[in-house]
């Protein structure tokens, strides 16, 4: 990572938003730990926030910041540096705060009171969420000239990743019941970073009943480790591309 | 030595053309006015020249390197905008930090501080750019604009905020870069404004360029002395021309 990514990094840093975003995270994870006597439960709960305001909330919250930071942007693109460091700048300052913050708020108190392979998941999955909810942001915000507009968008992925997807995903299993469906099914998998995310920590706890079809095709599919390596490979993936063509939209657009 | 050239540049927005295959010379020791009415392309020349605004076709090179190859050749350009763009949030002194830090390099001959002393900044050292009023963000703008000693400064509308003496003060700074064989490129509306400032006057219109001429060329031409009436005499002769 270069000097000047870092410094516009560090700069985003300084934003209140990213603090009060920690904040909420740290209340429920430490809340609920200590509220809760069976962290068997807390970790199902924790794995409700992880992936349902987690992605919600880091969209948003890059989305407002990219458009709040659009003269900082430009005052930065009038300086002999190139426009790949500024979003690669940007997009570190992000995700590293949102991460951050997640590591913070809800990994710490995992690894303390429930110290599982559970717990190692739910933590993995929850940071390349933070990054992949960032990188769409991104992906959207720098196509988008207007910011009503953008968080609209970015409403509708969040709606579509979480709810949507997996109703769709039964509804044609209800249909089609009598083909071969699973292979299309098992692959279907991979276009939902939410849906992979929740097969790979549900994989790991007793609570089977909420793998969902697709998940328990997954599972038989390619085993609990196998599948393991494969979830967070097709996340990290996910994690990447969308940065990748908001970098090149950036680097091609007018400012 | 030629600075900056522009070659057969055009932009389009959607279907309007913003720019339409202009061609340009810039040269040291240069005052350059760039007039003409709103939505004649001005402001996206300038960014254009800033990278900010890709072309469509054509090349713009500053010091004989096509800017599209490196953004190295802006760390010898100061930019004034026409609106101020700074971060709400941002303290002033912080500002001046973050670009020091970014630019890296000090320049050769020092910072140049004579704006920033005169414009009192470091009695806004503290405050943030948000709570400035629109006339001082322009003097943290113009003092940024100057405080890298860059061979090129470029003004867009920099007189429209500031007040009558912070004006003059701006005049002379830019008079004594001009002296400095620095390349000065300005805009503005306010004709009596550039009088003082400008050497040469290029008049931009509908994205082409009208006239590109040397003030002393169109004090012979027009037998005028103020700047207003060379520019609406030649005006008239165009249309004259064209009809």
């Amino acid at each position: 990572m270069n000097k000047i990514s870092f410094t516009i990094a560090l700069d985003l840093l300084k934003n209140k938003a990213i603090l009060i975003f920690g904040f909420i995270l740290a209340f429920l994870g430490w809340g609920m730990f200590l509220l809760e006597s069976q962290p068997e439960k807390t970790i199902l709960a924790l794995l409700q926030v992880t992936l349902i305001i987690l992605p919600l909330v880091t969209g948003i919250f890059a989305t407002v910041y990219y458009y709040n930071s659009r003269e900082f942007i430009h005052l930065l693109l009038i300086q002999p540096i190139r426009r790949s460091s500024v979003i690669r700048g940007i997009f570190i300052g992000l995700a590293g705060g949102f991460v951050f913050s997640f590591l913070v708020g809800i990994g710490l108190p995992l690894l303390l009171f429930y110290p599982t392979l559970a717990s190692l998941y739910l933590i993995i999955a929850g940071l390349l969420l933070c990054i992949i909810f960032t990188g769409i942001a991104l992906w959207v915000s720098t196509h988008q000239q207007d910011k009503a507009r953008s968080m609209g968008i970015i409403l509708l992925f969040w709606v579509f990743f979480t709810f949507v997807y997996e109703g769709i995903q039964l509804l044609i299993m209800y249909q089609l019941a009598e083909y071969p469906i699973e292979q299309p099914m098992l692959w279907s998998v991979f276009f939902n970073p939410v849906s992979i995310a929740r097969i790979l920590v549900v994989m790991q706890t007793e609570a089977a009943a909420l793998l969902g079809l697709s998940g328990a095709i997954f599972q038989d599919f390619f085993g609990s480790l196998k599948g393991s390596l494969i979830a967070i490979g097709v996340m990290v993936v996910w994690a990447v591309v969308p940065y990748f063509l908001s970098r090149f939209k950036f680097i091609k657009r007018d400012f | 030595m030629s600075l900056i050239s522009i070659k057969n540049v055009s932009k389009k927005f959607g279907k309007q053309t913003v720019l339409d295959n202009i061609s340009l010379d810039f040269k040291d020791g240069n005052s350059i006015a760039l007039i003409g009415p709103n939505g004649s392309g001005k402001t996206t020349l300038i960014k254009a020249i800033l990278g900010l605004v890709l072309p469509d076709s054509g090349q713009i090179l500053v010091k004989n390197q096509t800017i599209s190859e490196s953004p190295q050749y802006r760390e010898i350009i100061g930019y004034m905008p026409q609106l101020s763009l700074f971060p709400q949030n941002m303290k002033v002194q912080e500002l001046f930090a973050l670009i020091e830090n970014i630019r890296k390099e000090k320049p050769k001959n020092g910072y140049d501080v004579s704006l920033y002393q005169d414009f009192e900044i470091a009695k806004m050292r503290y405050k943030a750019l948000g709570t400035l009023s629109g006339g001082m963000k322009q003097q943290v703008s113009a003092a940024l604009a100057f405080y890298f000693s860059p061979e090129i400064i470029i003004l867009d509308e920099p007189t429209a905020g500031l007040d009558p003496l912070s004006n003059e003060i701006l005049k002379r700074k830019i008079n004594t870069a001009q002296q400095d064989e620095r390349l000065v490129l300005t805009t503005s509306h306010i004709l009596s404004d550039l009088d003082e400032i400008c050497s040469h006057v290029i008049y931009l219109m509908e994205g082409k360029v009208l006239f590109n001429k040397s003030i002393d060329e169109m004090r012979s031409q027009t037998k005028e002395n103020r700047l207003n009436k060379m520019v609406a005499q030649l005006l008239n002769s165009k249309q004259h021309e064209q009809n």
